[in-house]
């Protein structure tokens, strides 16, 4: 380990280097800098070509950052005053930089532009850009998670392939239903991983039971896990949810030995690619009729470092990415975090019915925190869910300690 | 000028380039990570060298977290095992392959092929192996009868960390045979002939001559074996991602996770100085068998 965190420091400081030459020798330019982890395929460097065409006195230079790395890399850059102009981070860190000020406040912004406008987003990927009330960046794309079914599998088991389950009780039911182990059938899969994935995907179901990470070891929290661990204990998925990521437990379901999937929007291609079978995409259950809706949000936000020499032009930059992001879903696959505009039909009758889906459940999407130190969050709440899941502490145990831990965090 | 040449000067110079090379490398990364240890460390003051100093409290707090001690067990566990195994295994392949039956160095070079493999290659090979539903592993097990149903190596608290043990074993292997290998050929022919001779049995030639003889080697390949180990942090992020609950942690992946998952470096820093002080020690061991060879 020594090993890996030396490399990335003396990576660090031989790039800091020469991006220091870069800035020194183009100051007058107003050359701003972008990092993200987009590909070829993704916004980040098309937006960036398609911006340096239009020949403005700015010229925009493009930096791929591996996922794993954009955050040390970013804070190191910051650290050390090299920091990018603009970047587009993870959307639960986001809250990190803004609230130590290494992110540009841009509420004033934001209020005299006629491009970004915050009543235009989906509340919940609005809220992660926020810190105190103000803005700290534009949600550059969004996602969510919902209930992938397999309506042949239902129709063989005698369940109505129209009418998905709506609750907790209906959704072990199903699950139970549909769970076969002679033909290798488990009823549902999802990700209880010790990762963020692991957070992800259960703090949608103690949202749902109207608990927060602040009081996670209340009653409804309980109820959610117990629920994920009826799904364990019962058998109805795989043991190996404990170590799966949402890829692979979703590649389970493609592959038809999995009845239900929870998993995001990021699938619906892979899917219609791989799944040989009639499916459909509904809202995650809620704990009784009637309840609170909710589910998680992921994806990446824009932000520009307060340290930019020239804010006036990188906010004239993320004007232009902001302007494009009808382009997001038709060009990129990925959804615009924005209210206002349609996604227009792909002409696959699967995927567009799933869509409509994944556009509803994301007004219920919440984000999470935002608080600064989640990563500690998170990890307290994945080693909750592993120890009850594991039958190492019981449900109420595990979250209480983890209620302890956040609140250790808290202050 | 001269002295240059053939003088003091020229061993000087012989000593001070290696050493200047390690202190720079190796010395200042040991050092300023021993600082950390003891600072409280921010992400935004990561790029400063003087930061608040508070003492024990990093390691104060390290001990009184829950998860602690069960990750330095499944380590000492992981260390102790992984370097049984391989070198049990390796030295019984050496000693198969030193009969030099036809084909023998062929074979023993291709043993070698699990070692040249990346890391992370090999964790999602094992990690399909040991998969809990569709696993090679399993289907064998199953079929000759061993067990009934699926054992998830992976996910089940009480056989992830073996399933990383085995294949860590798997892939060091190969290394302690090699390395076992020529330690064998460097005995000479003649002392096996000379006790042959006097009526000394297999087993009393191997006990009196091949293990005495071997002891330099086998000191080195046990300090090796520890450092690597102690090194091994792909298989974990490829097979278990240290879970479920921690059962399959070990300090090197713990290190990296509180340092690049949770942002807390002041702690990844103490897990890695804890950790330096244990390979110093096998450092020590392993100097001492080698330089015992440097004499004769």
């Amino acid at each position: 380990m020594g090993i890996y965190k030396y490399a990335v420091l003396g990576g660090a400081f031989a790039l800091a280097s020469v991006l220091n030459f870069c800035v020194a020798a183009k100051a007058e330019d107003a050359t701003i800098s972008v990092w993200s982890q987009d590909g070829d395929i993704r916004p980040a460097p098309n937006l960036i070509a398609d911006y340096n065409k239009l020949n403005t006195d700015i010229k925009v230079e493009y930096r791929e950052v591996p996922f794993d790395d954009l955050v040390n890399e970013a804070l190191r850059a910051y650290s050390t005053g090299q920091a990018p102009d603009i970047i587009a981070v993870d959307n639960p860190e986001h809250a990190l930089f803004a609230s130590r000020g290494a992110f540009l406040d841009l509420t004033d912004r934001i209020a005299k532009s006629m491009v970004i406008k915050p009543e235009n987003y989906f509340p919940g990927p609005l809220a992660s850009t926020m810190w105190k009330g103000r803005h700290y960046g534009v949600p550059k794309a969004t996602n969510t998670i919902a209930l992938y079914y397999n309506k042949d599998m239902f129709k063989a088991k005698g369940l109505d392939p129209d009418r998905p389950p709506q609750t907790w009780a209906e959704l072990l039911d199903a699950a139970r239903k549909l769970t076969d182990p002679a033909a290798n059938v488990y009823g549902i899969a999802f990700s209880a991983k010790a990762s963020e994935e692991g957070t992800f995907q259960f703090l949608p179901w103690a949202q749902m039971a109207g608990v927060s990470y602040e009081n996670i070891n209340t009653d409804g929290a309980v109820k959610a896990l117990e629920t994920w661990k009826l799904f364990l204990d019962e058998r109805l998925a795989s043991p190996d949810t404990l170590t799966r990521g949402q890829s692979d437990s979703t590649a389970t379901f493609n592959s038809g030995n999995a009845a239900m999937a929870i998993s995001g929007p990021w699938e619906l291609d892979r899917m219609v690619a791989e799944a040989k079978f009639d499916w459909g995409v509904t809202l995650l259950p809620v704990p009784e009729e009637g309840a609170e809706r909710s589910s998680s949000m992921g994806d990446f936000n824009w932000a520009i470092f307060s340290s930019t020499k020239h804010p006036d032009e990188a906010f004239k930059v993320l004007e232009y990415f902001v302007s494009q992001d009808d382009r997001m879903f038709r060009d990129f696959g990925l959804l615009p975090a924005r209210t206002d505009i349609p996604i227009a039909e792909t002409g696959q009758p699967l995927k567009d019915a799933a869509l409509k889906v994944f556009l509803e459940q994301l007004k219920y999407a919440k984000p999470r925190g935002p608080h600064p130190e989640w990563p500690k969050i998170s990890k307290a709440i994945q080693d909750a869910i592993q120890s009850a899941l594991t039958g190492q502490m019981s449900s109420r145990e595990a979250l209480d300690q983890a209620a302890k831990k956040i609140k250790a965090v808290l202050g | 000028m001269s002295s240059f040449v053939n003088g003091k000067g020229f061993d000087i110079a012989l000593v001070a380039l290696p050493l200047t090379f390690l202190l720079t490398l190796s010395g200042l990364p040991l050092i300023y990570n021993g600082l950390m240890s003891f600072q409280q460390v921010d992400l935004f003051s990561l790029g400063t060298f003087w930061r608040p100093f508070v003492g024990l409290k990093n390691y104060t707090e390290l001990f009184a977290m829950p998860e602690t001690w069960p990750i330095f067990a499944n380590t000492a566990i992981f260390v102790v095992s992984s370097i049984v195994g391989q070198f049990l295994i390796g030295f019984g392949l050496a000693l198969f392959f030193w009969t030099n039956f036809p084909g023998a160095s062929w074979l023993r070079g291709l043993f070698l092929v699990s070692w040249v493999m990346p890391g992370l290659v090999v964790g999602a090979i094992w990690s399909w192996i040991l998969s809990g539903d569709f696993g090679v592993l399993n289907f064998l097990l199953r079929e000759s009868g061993l067990t009934y149903g699926n054992v998830f190596w992976r996910s089940d608290p009480n056989y992830s960390s073996w399933g990383v043990i085995v294949a860590n074993i798997w892939f060091g292997t190969s290394f302690n045979m090699i390395l076992l290998s020529v330690g064998l050929s460097a005995i000479p022919a003649d002392l096996y002939e000379a006790a042959e001779l006097d009526g000394a049995n297999a087993w009393q030639r191997f006990r009196t001559i091949t293990l005495p003889m071997m002891r330099s080697s086998i000191g080195a390949i046990m300090a090796l074996g520890l450092i690597f180990t102690l090194q091994q942090f792909d298989l974990f992020a490829a097979i278990t991602n240290g879970g479920p609950n921690n059962s399959s942690n070990v300090a090197q992946y713990w290190a990296w996770e509180l340092s690049f998952r949770q942002y807390d470096f002041a702690k990844g820093a103490t897990v890695s100085v804890i950790m330096i002080v244990f390979v110093i020690l096998a450092s020590i061991v392993y100097v001492r068998s080698t330089r015992h060879e440097a004499r004769r």
